[in-house]
């Protein structure tokens, strides 16, 4: 005989109430979150893979600042190249006006005024610092200018290293051009000038009072320019390269950037009308529920004895 | 007609007593564990009309039999099993879920990521003060989620060993009183209001046992019980119908907390019963135990890789880069009978090993002692005691007597971060190569810090020049002497501090210059090495998939124990009302039965009306 006992039956009610009232208060949390995802044990594989994507995204936004630094500095580096392409150009009209045989001594000291400014404009230039105050060309070694004029009064690199370097996926991008490679080197034996020695040397050229040995120093000189431009305009055309991988670069990671961020909606995301609809559903079983406790428990045959 | 008065006076109290048991069930209705009774009414013993027995000839009559309990021990023992498995699993997510809180809560995960971006921001930034404070910040910062969860870990297992000890507690309680019961039972007259009111007691002590392990039940003479630890013919005696009662306890075993027979005399380990809140603590203790040894071992890994990828670097002023996580900790609790209030402070020196067990302060006559547990070593003096690297300064307040424990803290409550200024991060590589820019080869040097150099000297600036193919000079670049020739034949060439190898196909009379990073190098080689660290696989993966992994493994574990937490409930429920469906009071029922009663008592009085009359018209014959 199966009978429905009173105490096991208004437990068994209002657990079954119970247990709804649970359900609406997770599916309300879920909506007021707009999330599906709370902690590991709602969807233990979503989580793990969210995580991986949350750490992504914010390895992806540092990479995206690093490449934002490197570009500054680049660009930094191109300004000041740009410029020093300038003095050069400026340096080989100079030395081509003052390779003419008509001049007076008088106006050859007048070029050789201007060279030496130019040359006072290329040692502020050369020791250029970023926006981070980094010496754009002392490669490594930042504590002192990148050029200095030792004991004999000759000017010599001091860096070393090489400049700092953007991690990039596998490889890596140098976010810099260090002296030697822009302003070359003095070689004695290979007989090649750095750039403030082929300054140093046109302005000793335009005060030579012997005509010949003055047209020999002037022609070496006008070589050495040709040189210089050539080497400004290649590490200038380094320079754009490596900008253009990095703008590349920054390209990919906004587009995996995107990809990123769907896929953690897709895993983390609710169903908005779904949710509701659930909501819904369950408010109606649930008035129902308690309507019907309500009249059920009211009804007892002790009412009717008298 | 004396006998028709008698049979209607029989009646008359048999549905008196029936009615009264009707009373005792509505007030009972919602007693818990009162099983619904109810008076077994037989008809009067018939015979040769003696006192003892009625004549066969006048009609029986009837008389109340024994007061039954509604109770089946099938449903009651499922009813049991049901609660005793959802118990158990109500028990473990309650810990699982707190165990989640813990691991989630300590945003590791974020403060990992956050960590090694501001590594990447660094290798941005190398010589930006701002970007090394931020590191710092960030490194403590991780160091500290890290600290949090080792401690927070520690304190739930401590929670869990808690309820465990309260679990067993109850558990000797209730076995303990079910023996009495039993003695009791023994020796009390069956079917009568004090036998069903300890039967009751008894269900329902087996019914709050259930709820703590799995038991097994077998019911002798009278009600008194038999209980078993688990079931099967092996099962361990927890009661005895003779009333004795064995203790259990729980211990650390092999593989973890197990529980143990008569845990004070001789201690027996027996199978984890399969229900039961004890079983489902257990079983939680297990799983933090395990979730702390993972995160141990990934915040040692951590501490390790750090300080290695660090202490290769070269910091701003140009010196090596040292420790920059602490991997030990010490926590330091007084004794509780001290009666002074001196403060201590302790402080660790790095790379010293400290004493596994720990270490005790002891303040006598003689002043102060510090000891190892072990009691391999002590130190005695007064002011700053140090042993193995630890320095303990007492405060004034002492009293003799007085003592302190000094735990050694490991895994990842042992982490923390040295103080260091933001100067002292190690960005730059040890060592600078470049190439003479007249070099006409693409030859290239790869420099490795050599980390079993057993210290670092700052070398002078070294040139490397390609004399033939495959052969090479170091020269003294300040000197210009010549140091050594070498061979090139893509091994690594040794030196002080250091090994270089030269890769690509250098021109001959190429040159490469080595120089190590001064100070003010705005060389971020160190800073980008730290995304190797992050990108280090390990045993379970990288440190932060390793993390991940043991979260996922928390989640998955709390999900399958809610699924079965919510089966449980529902065969619980089922069971539940099986049971009570049989010993539980209807108060319907109680009312129909009332009325039914109710008619019958008054037609018993009818018939003893009756006989009145029937006496009273014989006495009117006589008169």
């Amino acid at each position: 005989m199966t009978q429905v006992n009173t105490r096991a039956a208004h437990q068994a009610a209002t657990a079954r109430m119970g247990d709804i009232s649970r359900q609406l208060d997770s599916v309300q949390a879920q909506i007021s979150r707009a999330k599906r995802i709370d902690s590991p044990a709602d969807d233990p594989v979503a989580f793990a893979r969210a995580a991986v994507l949350h750490r992504e995204q914010a390895a992806v936004a540092a990479t995206q600042r690093g490449i934002d630094a490197a570009n500054r500095r680049l660009t930094a580096t191109d300004t000041a190249l740009a410029s020093v392409g300038e003095l050069v150009q400026r340096g080989r009209e100079l030395a081509l006006a003052g390779n003419t045989a008509t001049l007076s001594a008088s106006d050859r000291l007048t070029i050789a005024t201007e060279v030496h400014e130019l040359e006072e404009q290329l040692r502020t230039l050369a020791d250029s610092r970023d926006s981070d105050g980094q010496r754009l060309f002392g490669g490594a070694i930042s504590d002192r200018p990148a050029y200095g004029v030792d004991a004999d009064g000759v000017t010599r690199w001091q860096g070393g290293g090489r400049a700092p370097a953007l991690t990039i996926g596998n490889g890596s991008v140098a976010s810099g051009s260090e002296g030697p490679d822009v302003f070359g080197v003095t070689d004695a034996i290979a007989g090649t000038r750095d750039l403030f020695a082929a300054f140093t040397a046109l302005r000793a050229a335009l005060t030579e009072p012997d005509a010949d040995l003055r047209s020999a120093a002037m022609a070496v000189g006008i070589g050495d320019f040709d040189t210089h431009v050539t080497r400004l305009a290649n590490a200038r055309g380094t320079l754009g390269s490596r900008l253009d991988r990095l703008d590349s670069e920054s390209d990919r990671i906004a587009k995996a950037k995107l990809a990123t961020e769907g896929d953690l909606s897709k895993l983390e995301s609710l169903d908005m009308p779904e949710a509701i609809a659930r909501l819904q559903r369950l408010i109606t079983v649930m008035e129902a529920a308690q309507a019907s406790f309500v009249k059920i428990t009211s009804l007892s045959l002790w009412d009717h004895l008298r | 007609m004396t006998d028709l008065l008698s049979i209607g006076a029989a009646g008359v109290r048999a549905f008196q007593a029936a009615l009264a048991q009707v009373g005792d069930n509505v007030a009972n209705a919602d007693t818990p564990g009162y099983v619904r009774r109810s008076l077994r009414i037989t008809t009067g013993p018939a015979g040769a009309g003696t006192p003892l027995s009625r004549d066969v000839g006048s009609g029986a009559g009837v008389v109340a039999g024994d007061i039954t309990r509604a109770s089946n021990a099938l449903a009651a023992n499922s009813a049991r099993v049901a609660a005793g498995d959802q118990a158990r699993f109500a028990a473990r997510s309650d810990w699982l879920e707190r165990l989640q809180t813990a691991v989630t809560g300590s945003d590791l995960d974020a403060r990992m990521g956050g960590f090694f971006d501001a590594g990447t921001d660094l290798a941005a930034a190398p010589t930006s003060t701002a970007a090394r404070t931020i590191f710092l910040a960030r490194t403590e910062q991780v160091t500290s989620a890290f600290h949090g969860l080792g401690t927070g870990l520690a304190a739930l297992a401590d929670d869990i060993a808690g309820a465990v000890d309260a679990a067993t507690t109850s558990v000797n309680a209730i076995t303990s009183a079910l023996g009495r019961v039993n003695t009791e039972l023994r020796r009390t007259q069956s079917g009568g209001a004090a036998a069903n009111g300890l039967l009751d007691s008894r269900d329902q002590m087996l019914a709050e046992l259930a709820q703590y392990v799995r038991i097994s039940v077998t019911e002798s003479d009278r009600g008194a019980v038999t209980v078993r630890l688990g079931t099967g013919g092996a099962a361990a005696l927890l009661v005895d119908t003779d009333g004795t009662a064995v203790r259990i306890g729980v211990r650390d075993g092999a593989s973890g907390a197990e529980i143990v027979l008569d845990p004070t005399h001789a201690a027996t380990a027996v199978r984890l019963p399969a229900s039961g809140t004890l079983t489902g603590l257990v079983e939680a203790a297990r799983q933090v135990a395990a979730a702390r040894t993972e995160i141990d071992a990934i915040a040692t890994g951590f501490g390790t890789a750090v300080n290695v990828w660090h202490s290769v670097g070269t910091d701003a002023l140009g010196d090596p880069g040292g420790v920059l996580v602490t991997t030990r900790d010490i926590s330091t609790t007084p004794g509780r009978a001290n009666a002074g209030a001196a403060a201590i402070a302790v402080t660790i020196a790095d790379d010293r090993l400290l004493a596994p067990d720990g270490y005790t302060l002891r303040r006598d006559a003689a002043g102060w002692t510090l000891a190892r547990v072990d009691g391999t070593a002590s130190i005695t003096g007064s002011g700053t005691l140090v042993l193995d690297g630890v320095s303990v300064r007492a405060g004034v307040g002492a009293r003799e007597g007085d003592s302190w424990t000094l735990a050694t803290q490991s895994g990842a409550a042992g982490l923390g971060v040295r103080a260091i200024g933001p100067a002292r991060l190690a960005v730059a590589d040890r060592f600078l190569a470049d190439a003479a820019a007249t070099n006409s080869g693409d030859g290239h040097i790869a420099l490795a810090t050599d980390p079993t150099a057993a210290a670092f000297a700052p070398a002078p600036p070294y040139r490397v020049t390609v004399t033939a193919a495959g052969i090479g000079l170091i020269t003294d670049i300040a000197t210009g002497t010549t140091l050594a020739a070498i061979t090139f034949d893509g091994t690594p060439v040794t030196a002080a501090g250091f090994t270089f190898t030269l890769t690509g196909t250098p021109a001959i009379g190429d040159s490469f210059r080595i120089l190590t990073a001064g100070a003010g190098s705005s060389d971020n080689g160190n800073a980008r090495g730290l995304a190797d660290v992050r990108r280090a696989i390990g045993p379970a993966g990288t440190m932060e998939a390793a993390f991940d992994a043991t979260l996922a493994g928390i989640g998955a574990g709390l999900a399958e124990t809610r699924r079965l937490q919510a089966t449980a409930q529902a065969v619980k429920d089922d069971a539940a009302l099986a049971n009570d469906s049989i010993s539980g009071v209807d108060l319907d029922r109680e009312a129909a039965d009332l009325t039914r009663l109710q008619v019958a008592y008054r037609a018993n009085a009818q018939v003893m009306a009756a006989a009145r009359d029937m006496f009273d018209t014989m006495l009117a014959v006589f008169r």
